[in-house]
């Protein structure tokens, strides 16, 4: 049988909870075999494969991952004191570069510093630092400079996260509103 | 009927005009202007203050309460540029007006001259009239939407989410599709429709004047047309993304803000696990367990005196020294070295035999070598020794 081209580089990095994205060269051939990747994951290592527009991921089948929870603090958190600050944030995630000073200045000034403190990813800047590493190796960011930074599409994992949680909550509460 | 002159009256606006702004902020406000509010304004500005107003029928009573006539309520709306944004249900009604109309205009276009001319007229001024709502209707929304984007009274986001699908939902989507030329009910196509209509009679009306009053009705209707056209535009290409994004916006924000109140207990994007790439080699982990493993000591090892299991024999030089030096000359050494450990031990140890043998590096000993190839085969414990026959006798002394 052919496998198709970038086969190997696909499967390591999805494998590796690495985000394949849309303009990287290998994310075509997945694609155009979305199929046969679906059933090639689902079968060889019982994993659902998340193919969108703008970018694929491997679905974990632990919900109790760090990492991700991490990173969800972190973006909404961030995401929070962009708007507060009088920023678009959504343009910011989208197209913006953040410096590591910034990120520190928003973090540190923060209303949610109980929470940041409480949590060992985000409390200190080196740890901060490896954080955004850690993001960098899954292609969550891109860093430019060894102290600035810019989201990729992956980010859109997170905020259609956000989004689906507003409306479970506001469809929640309409009944009880009527 | 007012009796006072209208220079009066517009001088009493000019000198007042901050009594007609709180007026225009209560009506705005509440719909009407309470007994108390209108009491409180009056004990402010003294008794001839109600008076005037009145006299000018600026307020008018409702039962206990006031109101501002609907003549000063327009016109201070107009000069602050105030407008309520008005559902788009009440400017549909224009459909009504201008279409019946037209209807009559077409359907009686060679009947009374007059009544044709008026009806123009009336359609002129309807026409008119829609579009100045709708403009004051665009610009309202764009004020209260771009209100809501700065949000300077800090309304929660869930708040913003509401709001910005009520303006959608409620006010923008009904005026687009009034506004909507591709729509056949919506009240631009009507126009548009009067519009051909009346450039076809601006040419072929037999009648002057009402070839005349077309004309002017052709005109009006072409700015229209643009004017509308503008409008629909603000609200299709910035209304309405704006409005999008606020909600978009407004929701991440809700979930975020929903999220981070208990961030341990909601289940996050489930993001696979992944495995860092090690700079060595992907089997250290086992190779090190291994190499740590074979010094790890499982069970305690203890050492007593006394109970060692081993041959304690020590070569005693000067004993064996002695007993060579009575037998000397001896003409095979190595046979001699054997036969003296047999007189002790049945079985020879390699070990004891060579101890012996360092007899032969003494200096007290002479060695005479053997011209022949003469050779002894000798067993030990754990070899068959062949060596050559050695023969020692006492070394001269020079003094």
């Amino acid at each position: 049988m052919v496998y198709p081209s970038n086969h190997r580089q696909i499967v390591e990095e999805l494998m590796a909870g690495k985000f394949i994205l849309a303009n990287e060269e290998h994310f075509n051939a997945l694609k155009e075999n979305d199929k046969f990747y679906a059933e090639f994951f689902k079968v060889s290592f019982d994993l659902d494969l998340n193919i969108k527009s703008d970018y694929a991921f491997l679905l974990s089948k632990e919900s109790q991952e760090n990492f991700s929870r991490d990173v969800s603090i972190f973006i909404a958190i961030l995401s929070y004191e962009l708007d507060r600050d009088g920023r678009n944030f959504m343009e910011a995630l989208e197209f913006n570069e953040f410096t590591l000073e910034e990120i520190d200045r928003y973090f540190d000034n923060s209303s949610f510093i109980d929470l940041i403190e409480s949590n060992k990813a985000l409390r200190e800047p080196d740890a901060r630092r490896t954080l955004i590493n850690g993001m960098h190796r899954r292609n969550i960011v891109i860093k430019n400079f060894d102290d600035r930074f810019s989201f990729t599409q992956a980010y859109k994992v997170f905020v259609d996260f956000a989004k689906e949680l507003a409306m479970k909550r506001m469809r929640h509460e309409e009944p009880s509103e009527a | 009927m007012i009796k006072a002159e209208p220079r009066s009256i517009l001088n009493f606006l000019h000198t007042h005009f901050d009594v007609m702004r709180d007026l225009f902020a209560l009506q705005s406000s509440d719909g009407l202007i309470t007994k108390e509010a209108y009491d409180a304004l009056i004990h402010r500005q003294g008794h001839t203050m109600n008076i005037r107003l009145r006299e000018y029928r600026v307020v008018r009573s409702m039962g206990s309460d006031y109101e501002m006539r609907d003549v000063y309520f327009k016109l201070m709306e107009f000069l602050l540029f105030e407008f309520k944004p008005l559902l788009p249900e009440t400017i549909e009604k224009y459909k009504t007006s201008i279409g019946d109309l037209f209807l009559k205009i077409r359907k009686y276009e060679n009947q009374d001259r007059d009544i044709l001319q008026e009806r123009i007229k009336n359609l002129s001024h309807q026409v008119r009239e829609f579009v100045d709502l709708v403009e004051r209707n665009t610009f309202r929304l764009l004020a209260e939407t771009r209100e809501l984007k700065s949000n300077p009274e800090r309304i929660d986001y869930r708040e913003k989410v509401h709001k910005a699908s009520f303006w959608i939902e409620y006010y923008i989507l009904p005026l687009n599709r009034i506004l909507d030329v591709k729509h056949s009910e919506s009240v631009t196509s009507t126009i548009i429709d009067v519009s051909e209509y009346a450039n076809r009679k601006r040419l072929d009306m037999m009648d002057e004047t009402l070839r005349m009053e077309f004309e002017k009705l052709y005109a009006q209707l072409v700015q229209t047309n643009s004017d509308l056209l503008r409008q629909s535009k603000v609200l299709v290409n910035e209304l309405l993304p704006l409005l999008e994004r606020i909600r978009t916006e407004s929701l991440i924000l809700t979930g975020w803000i929903e999220f981070l109140r208990n961030p341990y207990k909601v289940e996050t994007p489930p993001l696979l696990q992944g495995k860092r790439t090690m700079v060595y080699a992907k089997d250290m982990l086992f190779k090190v367990r291994e190499f740590f493993e074979q010094f790890a000591q499982n069970e305690i090892i203890t050492l007593e005196d006394g109970v060692v299991d081993f041959d304690k024999w020590i070569f005693d030089r000067e004993h064996f020294k002695t007993n060579l030096a009575a037998q000397m000359p001896v003409n095979d050494f190595f046979g001699w070295c054997y036969k003296e450990l047999k007189k002790d031990f049945s079985d020879i140890d390699t070990d004891k035999f060579f101890a012996l043998c360092g007899l032969l590096f003494d200096e007290d000993i002479h060695l005479e070598f053997p011209k022949k190839a003469e050779r002894v085969n000798l067993v030990t414990t754990t070899s068959k020794i062949s060596l050559p026959k050695i023969k020692v006798e006492p070394a001269l002394k020079i003094d």
